[in-house]
């Protein structure tokens, strides 16, 4: 044979041998994924099957028929969804004669209640303790420091034990509560005045009130340059007018002996939590304000310092913004972690949604049930509030943006 | 001196109007709250009480005659945690000072041997591990096996009493630590999960991460602890191990974001050039792409193991008497029912001391890592 044949010969089984080869790489990967499929599916099913048989001898049946039987126990505070007379749903107070699932939906509102404030009040507390770390005053860098090394390097659990014994329930009893303009800090809980709509139906009413809503919706979006202070001054001017004429009418709450009344309340137990998941998750929420703040181009300060910005303008106008582009992913991570957290609520007695499927696996023993409820309700929660952060990240940080 | 001292105050202090209002603001309030802490912890704090339970609150309520086993574990644990700051900072002569004051202290408040020698012991092994590691090369080479070894030594050590009479800070380290060996191992196959070429692996392996990520660890650690006796009751596992699978089935899935994280800092080249060298999968994976991603990771991994530390409280939902139980169940007995301050801050303390500790090792590694790399 010369060295051409041989070449030939080659070429002509290489080429059947890479198709066999690659029809073989194909079956075995196939049968791969079926294998790992199938151990999964029969791991899953062994559990499913060892629970049934586990639960079988304790005489629980796997089922959630449990859910419409009636609570039968009380919840200190929270409200519950029920079908009304004349709208599809309304909240009323949850009480022991509705059903479990209710108590359920009660759980979450609670959790929710907490997770929204505490999101709202940490964002701000945080970004002010991130900029108060690169401040140029001695003090308040410090301060602000250790103030997040503290926290960052204590457990959650103990700050809260710290809030609720030491601090909340320090406070004086409400007959001799502190009244900061209506405001009442007490042992029972904190009270707040409200506000409430008393100007009547008529069409001036409708009128204001809608010129009042328009404005304050074009002082947070801003639609146009320069018309967000209009809206403010025409807000404040609303707000002015409507208290003076009577048409908004505040609530004070009225400390008794024992409890006070009138206004809104903040229970003790929420208190603690709101205070030790505000002041947690700000400490983490300050260092992923000021690591951004540090991963931006020293020469922006210079540039603005250049520019004869003060401080104040570098930071409000040149620096936020541009570290909120970058640090929105983190905090929707903190955001989902600060709801999460809230289940330490059990450790003070707030009823939050941990604290009730407690409750109801304790009455019902239906834990299995009732724990991928709650696993099901924190997915969902987390989603939501991944889906918020990535619509916003979207509306910052439009596709093809620069930094 | 003076000069330069006012020049530092108004250049740190009182530089712009804002400045002033804030030094204004802040200096006299910090300043009281100092008085005010300093003043309590001096005058009206009743320390004696932490003196009198030290055992509790170190321990739990594991038998006053068996503490000699928590004891030996504890001095187990420090000379393993010794040896690993040995790995990262060499050890100083100030270091062994700064350690020793903690038994000098205890001895000088108790005036007997009851905390003093055990501290004296615990202090000593951690010293001397640290001595050998930070100037003995080859040590630093046994650590793991070791680490391995002297984990099995505590188990045997500890179980003769009761796995359930664990307790006290002790458990909580313990707990920290278990957790943080096996999560390890579990994460990095999440994390190679996360990223296979098999469709049905990469699914599976992302759905656990994302799920474990989303619920809290309190409800995994409880579920699990409900769940385990059902699916295994013949097993009869004690509270404390139940735990610990909890945390580490929870704990896998933050390692496996961290380690994927580290494998997606290898570069893609590498991984082709080793393919075109003829390497199989496991090889690239073994020898070439794990051993850097954990060097990126390793930083973002001792912090998670604060995090593992900060969370061990959480072990309250399943009866168990960790650090913060012990000091609940002091402050239960009536007797000392208004020592909430005295027993809480010195809870906040010593975890902040250790929790400070962990956040250094951390950033010495960052720092030792990063300029490797370089």
């Amino acid at each position: 044979m010369t060295i051409h044949e041989t070449s030939a010969v080659h070429d002509m089984v290489d080429h059947d041998h890479l198709k066999s080869q690659r029809l073989r790489n194909r079956v075995r990967h196939n049968a791969i994924q079926f294998t790992i499929i199938a151990v999964v599916v029969s791991l899953l099913g062994l559990l499913a099957y060892a629970v049934q048989t586990g639960l079988a001898d304790k005489g629980i049946r796997f089922s959630f028929s449990f859910l419409s039987n009636t609570a039968g126990f009380d919840i200190s505070e929270g409200w519950t969804l029920t079908a009304g007379d004349n709208v599809l749903l309304n909240f009323t107070l949850f009480t022991s004669d509705m059903t479990i699932a209710s108590a359920f939906v009660t759980g979450i509102f609670n959790t929710a209640k907490v997770a929204i404030f505490a999101i709202i009040l940490s964002t701000i507390l945080g970004t002010m303790l991130g900029v108060g770390r690169l401040s140029t005053n001695w003090v308040v860098r410090n301060l602000c420091f250790w103030i997040v090394e503290f926290v960052r390097n204590t457990p959650l659990l103990i700050q809260l034990v710290f809030w609720y014994f030491a601090v909340v329930l320090r406070f004086p009893p409400i007959a001799s509560a502190a009244h900061f303009f209506g405001l009442i800090v007490s042992q029972q809980g904190v009270y707040l005045p409200t506000f409430s709509w008393s100007g009547g139906d008529s069409t001036i009413a409708t009128v204001l009130v809608t010129l009042l809503f328009v404005s304050i919706l074009g002082a947070i979006f801003d639609p146009k340059k320069g018309m967000r202070r209009a809206c403010i001054v025409s807000t404040l001017f609303l707000l002015a007018f409507l208290y003076a004429t009577g048409g908004i009418s505040t609530n004070f709450p009225v400390a008794n002996k024992f409890k006070a009344s009138g206004g809104t309340s903040i229970s003790p137990e929420m208190a603690a939590l709101l205070l030790a998941i505000v002041v947690n998750s700000a400490s983490f929420i300050a260092e992923t304000v000021r690591g951004a703040i540090d991963a931006l181009p020293k020469s922006q300060w210079e540039a603005a310092a250049s520019l004869g910005l003060t401080r104040r303008y570098t930071v409000n106008d040149i620096v936020l913004p541009q570290v909120f582009r970058v640090v929105l992913p983190s905090f929707g991570n903190q955001y989902i972690s600060l709801t999460k957290n809230t289940a330490l609520g059990i450790a003070v007695g707030y009823p939050d949604l941990f604290n009730i499927y407690g409750t109801i696996a304790n009455q019902t023993g239906h834990s299995l049930e009732g724990i991928l409820i709650v696993m099901l309700s924190y997915l969902i929660m987390s989603w939501i509030i991944s889906t918020i952060v990535y619509w916003a990240n979207r509306r910052l940080n439009p596709v093809g943006a620069s930094r | 001196m003076i000069a330069t001292s006012i020049k530092w105050t108004r250049h740190n202090l009182f530089a712009k109007p804002l400045d002033v209002v804030l030094s204004l603001l802040v200096i006299p309030s910090v300043l009281w709250l100092g008085y005010t802490i300093a003043v309590w912890a001096v005058t009206a704090a009743k320390w004696d009480i932490i003196v009198q339970s030290l055992r509790v609150l170190m321990i739990g309520v594991f038998p006053a005659d068996q503490a000699w086993r928590a004891w030996t574990a504890s001095a187990i644990i420090g000379a393993i945690l010794g040896a690993g700051l040995g790995c990262v900072v060499s050890f100083k002569p100030h270091h062994g000072v700064i350690l020793l004051l903690l038994p000098i202290l205890l001895l000088l408040v108790d005036g007997g041997v009851n905390n003093a020698l055990p501290s004296t012991g615990i202090v000593g092994t951690t010293v001397l591990a640290w001595i050998l590691t930070s100037y003995i090369a080859p040590a630093r080479k046994a650590l793991p096996a070791a680490a391995f070894i002297s984990f099995i030594v505590i188990v045997a050590v500890m179980a003769p009493p009761g796995v359930g009479l664990w307790g006290g800070l002790l458990l909580s380290v313990l707990l920290t630590l278990v957790t943080a060996a096996l999560s390890l191992p579990i994460g990095i196959l999440l994390a190679f999960g996360r990223q296979s070429r098999l469709s049905s692996l990469r699914i599976i392996s992302t759905w656990y991460i994302e799920v474990m990520r989303s619920v809290p660890l309190i409800l995994v650690v409880y579920w699990i602890w409900i769940l385990m006796p059902v699916l295994a009751p013949q097993w009869g596992l004690a509270d404390v191990a139940r735990g610990m699978i909890g945390f580490t089935i929870f704990y896998s899935a933050y390692v496996a974001e961290y380690v994927r994280s580290g494998l997606q800092a290898v570069p893609r080249t590498q991984i082709e050039a080793a393919r075109s060298l003829g390497m199989s999968e496991f090889d690239i994976n073994r020898s070439i792409v794990l051993p850097q991603a954990l060097r990126v990771v390793v930083a973002p991994l001792v912090g998670n193991v604060l995090d593992i530390f900060n969370c061990a409280p959480l072990v309250f939902i399943i009866g168990l008497t960790d650090f913060l139980r012990a000091g609940q169940m002091i402050l239960a007995n009536p007797q000392y029912g208004d020592r909430t301050f005295e027993v809480l801050s010195f809870l906040l303390v010593t975890y902040f001391v250790m929790g400070s500790m962990i956040t250094y090792a951390a950033r010495r590694l960052e720092e030792r890592m990063a300029t490797g790399s370089r």
